[in-house]
């Protein structure tokens, strides 16, 4: 199978705070990766440094092919992203913030119906600020779509959503990993990586800890719950078990 | 170009939606002309001139807008999108700086371009004003004067911190440069030294230009006015498109 990102070594520090240490890692298309840990675990950064959002000290990465920082252009053409921290221009609506998104790519995909697809199609004549956070969240996943990706990259994906509305962006990703997409994400929904990731990753301050299955995590951990065993890997056992 | 198409009508509508610059560089130059038409009229600018005073104050009146565009409106929409991490999101699409910049660029244009038709329509209607020198000449300068503006306003925004700064720097250039230009005092009535240092603003020399264009004045040396616009408009673009910072 074709690697889609391939990241080797890759490190960055903010001062003395050394954020990614020596990060290695490898996604094969039309898989889940799940990158997991703890809050400032170093997840966002590294996502960030695949990128090219923010510069990596040391290391190498390349994402379908290219180099994120040098082949910009030609490398979001075909990679959707949604940050943790998305903001968007206050006013805006839901259709506007659609349109200015698909304007930008060649082949972009119908938004609208993909708004419908998410639930919040009866959305979008509304400001973007005035939706609740699920819908928001939903939306961001929405243009994180809009490019028809080959690869996306979702940041904590479901965090704000109902348990329905969970169930249905899984099942949406689902499909999409069916065509073909590669889907990277991080999450601290542990049902949610086990439903979803085909490889896991997990980080604990800034260094690799478990990379593999989330069976081979269970059978590593020796626990038969997923979180239990996400928790005595990444060290956050809760106090007296 | 479809996306700049697409980006230039949504970026226009926001802007309007927060009506700041329909207030600053649309309705604010019209009423100071308003105010100014009822109190000098048809009345010449001075004894023994032919030219009314209002003749004189337009090409100053439209340096209202190209003020409130290029040192409030362009910079603060600039490091506000890059402190709200608007710009963070476009980082992660084919779009290239360039282009968001010339977008943002290109919507205070119109704001200065309708004031301009504004301002000659009511004065010409109500007041009688008549171009006596060269419209083109005139037109010239006021693209000069725009544009040199403008790309001051676009540095700052490309190079301040964040949207404080940005509106801590837009302010130390707005004030002095509306007041002291000639844009609301006529630079006639300042003393020597003053309007020594006051020469240096491009927009001094922008205004001199259009009054002189406006008035069909003999024009003395036009090639320092237009070069010292020409050269300002090309550092501050330069270093606005090279310390362009998405985050």
């Amino acid at each position: 199978m074709q690697t889609v990102i391939n990241v080797e070594q890759l490190s960055k520090s903010y001062g003395n705070l050394l954020a990614i240490d020596k990060i290695s890692l490898s996604v094969k298309r039309g898989t889940v990766f799940g990158l997991l840990g703890a809050n400032g675990a170093g997840k966002s950064t590294t996502i960030e440094c695949i990128l090219g959002t923010k510069t990596a000290d040391s290391g190498r990465v390349t994402v379908l092919g290219c180099n994120p920082k040098r082949d910009r252009k030609n490398l979001f053409q075909n990679v959707g992203v949604q940050f943790q921290e998305c903001d968007y221009q206050p006013e805006i609506k839901v259709s506007e913030l659609c349109e200015e998104t698909a304007c930008l790519y060649k082949n972009p995909s119908d938004w609208k119906g993909l708004c419908t697809k998410f639930g919040i199609g009866d959305k979008i004549q509304n400001a973007v600020k005035s939706l609740s956070g699920g819908e928001r969240q939903r939306l961001f996943i929405v243009l994180a779509l809009i490019p028809n990706p080959q690869l996306v990259f979702l940041d904590e994906l479901t965090t704000g959503l109902d348990a329905k509305a969970r169930r249905d962006v899984w099942k949406i990703l689902s499909d999409l990993k069916s065509k073909g997409l590669t889907i990277f994400l991080t999450s601290h929904f542990m049902d949610e990586v086990e439903t979803l990731c085909d490889e896991i990753c997990i980080l604990k301050q800034g260094r690799i800890v478990f990379q593999g299955t989330v069976e081979q995590a269970k059978t590593a951990s020796g626990y038969n719950r997923f979180e239990d065993a996400y928790l005595a890997i990444s060290g956050e056992e809760v106090c007296g078990e | 170009m479809k996306s700049f198409g697409t980006l230039y009508k949504n970026e226009l509508k926001l802007n309007i939606r927060n009506m700041n610059m329909a207030i600053f560089a649309i309705i604010m130059p019209l009423v100071v002309l308003i105010i100014l038409g009822f109190i000098y009229g048809t009345k010449p600018a001075a004894d023994g001139v032919v030219y009314t005073f209002l003749e004189q104050s337009i090409g100053a009146l439209c340096t209202i807008s190209i003020c409130a565009s290029g040192l409030m409106g362009l910079p603060l929409v600039v490091s506000e999108y890059r402190e709200r991490k608007v710009l963070k999101r476009f980082q992660v699409t084919p779009v290239s700086p360039v282009k968001l910049l010339l977008v943002e660029f290109s919507i205070y244009i119109l704001y200065c371009l309708v004031s301009l038709i504004t301002l000659i329509l009511t004065s010409m209607l109500i007041w009688n004003v008549r171009i006596t020198g060269s419209l083109l000449a005139f037109l010239g300068s006021w693209i000069l004067t725009m544009v040199s503006t403008l790309s001051i306003g676009m540095m700052v925004g490309g190079v301040a911190k964040n949207s404080k700064s940005a509106s801590v720097i837009a302010c130390l250039l707005y004030f002095p440069m509306l007041i002291f230009s000639g844009a609301t005092l006529p630079i006639e009535v300042m003393p020597m030294t003053m309007q020594k240092i006051v020469s240096v603003f491009p927009l001094t020399q922008g205004i001199q230009l259009m009054k002189t264009t406006f008035l069909g004045l003999p024009t003395g040396n036009i090639w320092f006015p237009i070069v010292t616009m020409v050269a300002v408009t090309v550092v501050c673009i330069s270093v606005a498109v090279k310390f362009f910072k998405w985050e």
